[in-house]
């Protein structure tokens, strides 16, 4: 039995070694390491394209510049991802804005830093659509009526978006049947048949292209002109502490996304470095916008309709909210 | 007649694979989200040639085997001790039956919430999913105890080191590696299922990158994956098992057939 014990304890600790040599971002980094005039922070993403120009902006050398080394942590969904930034764990998080005006009207002390990405504002041409099954009879937002339709996350920006392009097709969004399933998990339900139209962003949009499927309505496009759909954050208490680390990706960031902006190839490039989208698949890919200033009016217009369809206990404050 | 199972048991795999090949093909299902096993390979060929691959293996395993040492360490001393002060086994008995059954998977939001997307998440969950199997285990394991050598130990004058080294410990031990095997299994479970929920990283993680980038493939090729390493670890548990109780009737009968 000792010599089985010894061996186990030989064991795990062989694996943890090896391992520890070998992952890169895994978690050996630690919260705020400076080194050299360098800072690290770390910061928590979801593996999609619209993160990609903090990816580039790696790449390029705009954070190393300013003395800043990004730790990219990617997070299944905004879940881990706003308790992460709060706790401390990140220092940056990327989460839309519902969720943070949610966050901010719960009075969860976050803070935007500067924009994260934007709503190409081009009806047909954006990068989320309310989609429906090749050769269905619904041909607008307005027959959604008694419908099943899929967004990623009930009582979030998705559902507002739906809601509004059926509003504004004249039709009663309180008739619409919601359900939640994975932006991954649409192209497969809507060919099923288990549901009648999905609210679908990149890039699974370009997979339900793909096979068929129609756009009736850009919703992010009929919440508001050039929405801004979400944005990097940090905690109050983070940005009251270090100003300066804040400054510094705000400046960065906001360089790296007017690069992505002028560089879509890069961009795509970028993405096959933390994502496997085939590249067949995100040739197709409809690309965001990436401007470096938040959209306040669209913000307005997006908690407007949030406090419509009843998301806020209380009216979030964005003048705390916003940079 | 051990050539011949292997040879049963290629020819069941074998025809399992066609079958994934052919029921794709022939249009019973779609090609789009079951890919033939074909395509599954080459994406597994793929995924063995890119580097962040092994890191996330490593980072599975790291997770696998750091929470089960520290499972099967922590549950070994706290069974031994319980069951042997008859009065921390009358306080424990009814929180052990209350915090036993909590699904693991369950503290995914307190695991978050504490620890976010570190390793430390991962070893929350598997810690607490497998620390039960090698608890309970214990305590049945030294429950089974033969009165009579126990009685025998102490009237030879065994102090409670010895009886415990002596009389105790080979009785519990069948119980321990079965708790051990089953914890393995568990911990791998919950290693994967933490790391596909929360992102922690790891194949878990990588499974849901695939997923979320409509790379069905790959997806696949990861699930296998970790099939095979549930398989693997099995095995392993097994051979380690057989060697510990090697001088146990229970294997030795086996050997003997």
């Amino acid at each position: 039995m000792r010599r089985l014990l010894a061996g186990l304890a030989v064991g795990s600790f062989l694996v943890a070694a090896s391992a520890c040599g070998s992952s890169g971002g895994g978690g050996a980094s630690d919260k705020n390491a400076s080194s050299g005039g360098t800072t690290t922070v770390k910061v928590g993403v979801i593996p999609i394209v619209d993160v990609a120009p903090l990816y580039l902006g790696q790449q390029k050398g705009f954070f190393s510049k300013r003395g800043l080394k990004l730790s990219m942590t990617t997070a299944q969904g905004g879940a881990a991802i706003v308790p992460g930034v709060v706790s401390g764990q990140f220092q940056f998080g990327f989460s839309n804005m519902t969720s943070l005006m949610i966050a901010q009207s719960q009075n969860v002390p976050v803070k935007a830093v500067v924009n994260g990405v934007a709503s190409t504002g081009v009806a047909g041409k954006d990068f989320g659509a309310i989609t429906v099954k090749k050769g269905s009879p619904i041909k607008s937002a307005k027959e959604l009526e008694g419908k099943k339709v899929a967004v990623n996350t009930l009582k979030n920006i998705n559902e507002t978006a739906v809601r509004e392009s059926v509003r504004k097709a004249g039709g009663d969004p309180s008739k619409v049947k919601f359900v939640e399933l994975a932006f991954d998990q649409m192209p497969a339900a809507l060919d099923g048949g288990r549901i009648d139209a999905a609210m679908v962003v990149e890039p699974a949009l370009a997979t339900v292209k793909s096979q068929g499927a129609t756009e009736i309505a850009s919703s992010l496009v009929d919440v508001a002109k050039d929405l801004t759909v979400a944005m990097y954050f940090t905690s109050t208490q983070y940005e009251q502490k270090n100003p300066d680390v804040v400054k510094k990706f705000q400046e960065a960031t906001a360089e790296s996304l007017a690069y992505a902006d002028a560089h879509p190839d890069e961009v795509r490039q970028a993405v096959t470095t933390y994502t496997k989208i085939p590249a067949a698949t995100l040739a197709q890919v409809t690309l965001p916008k990436w401007p470096a200033e938040p959209n306040r009016a669209s913000i307005e217009a997006l908690e407007k309709l949030g406090e419509q369809d009843g998301l806020f206990k209380s009216t979030p404050d964005l003048d705390k909210l916003l940079p | 007649m051990r050539g011949a199972n292997a040879a049963l048991g290629a020819a069941g795999l074998a025809a399992f694979l066609a079958l994934g090949e052919a029921v794709p093909r022939l249009g019973l299902v779609k090609e789009a989200y079951f890919p033939p096993t074909s395509r599954i390979a080459d994406a597994l060929g793929q995924e063995v040639t890119e580097h962040a691959f092994w890191t996330a293996l490593g980072d599975t395993l790291t997770g696998w085997a750091l929470g089960l040492a520290i499972a099967i360490g922590a549950g070994v001393v706290v069974g031994l001790l319980v069951s042997v002060v008859p009065y921390l086994r009358e306080v424990t008995a009814s929180t052990i039956e209350f915090l036993r059954p909590i699904p693991s998977v369950a503290l995914i939001p307190l695991a978050v919430l504490l620890y976010g997307t570190e390793l430390r998440s991962v070893l929350l969950l598997v810690v607490y999913a497998s620390f039960w199997q090698v608890l309970v285990q214990v305590l049945y394991g030294v429950q089974d105890v033969d009165p009579v050598a126990e009685e025998t130990a102490r009237s030879y004058g065994l102090g409670p080191w010895a009886r415990v080294r002596h009389v105790l410990w080979p009785t519990a031990l069948p119980y321990v590696m079965t708790g051990v095997r089953l914890a393995a299994a568990v911990a791998l479970i919950l290693a994967v299922t933490a790391e596909l929920v929360i992102g922690a990283p790891g194949l878990g993680a990588r499974i849901a990158v695939a997923e979320s980038s409509q790379a069905v493939p790959d997806m696949y090729a990861l699930v296998v994956v970790t099939g095979l390493l549930g398989l693997l670890i099995n095995v392993g548990a097994r051979t380690v098992e057989r060697r510990a109780l090697a001088w146990h009737q229970s294997v030795r009968g086996e050997v003997a057939v």
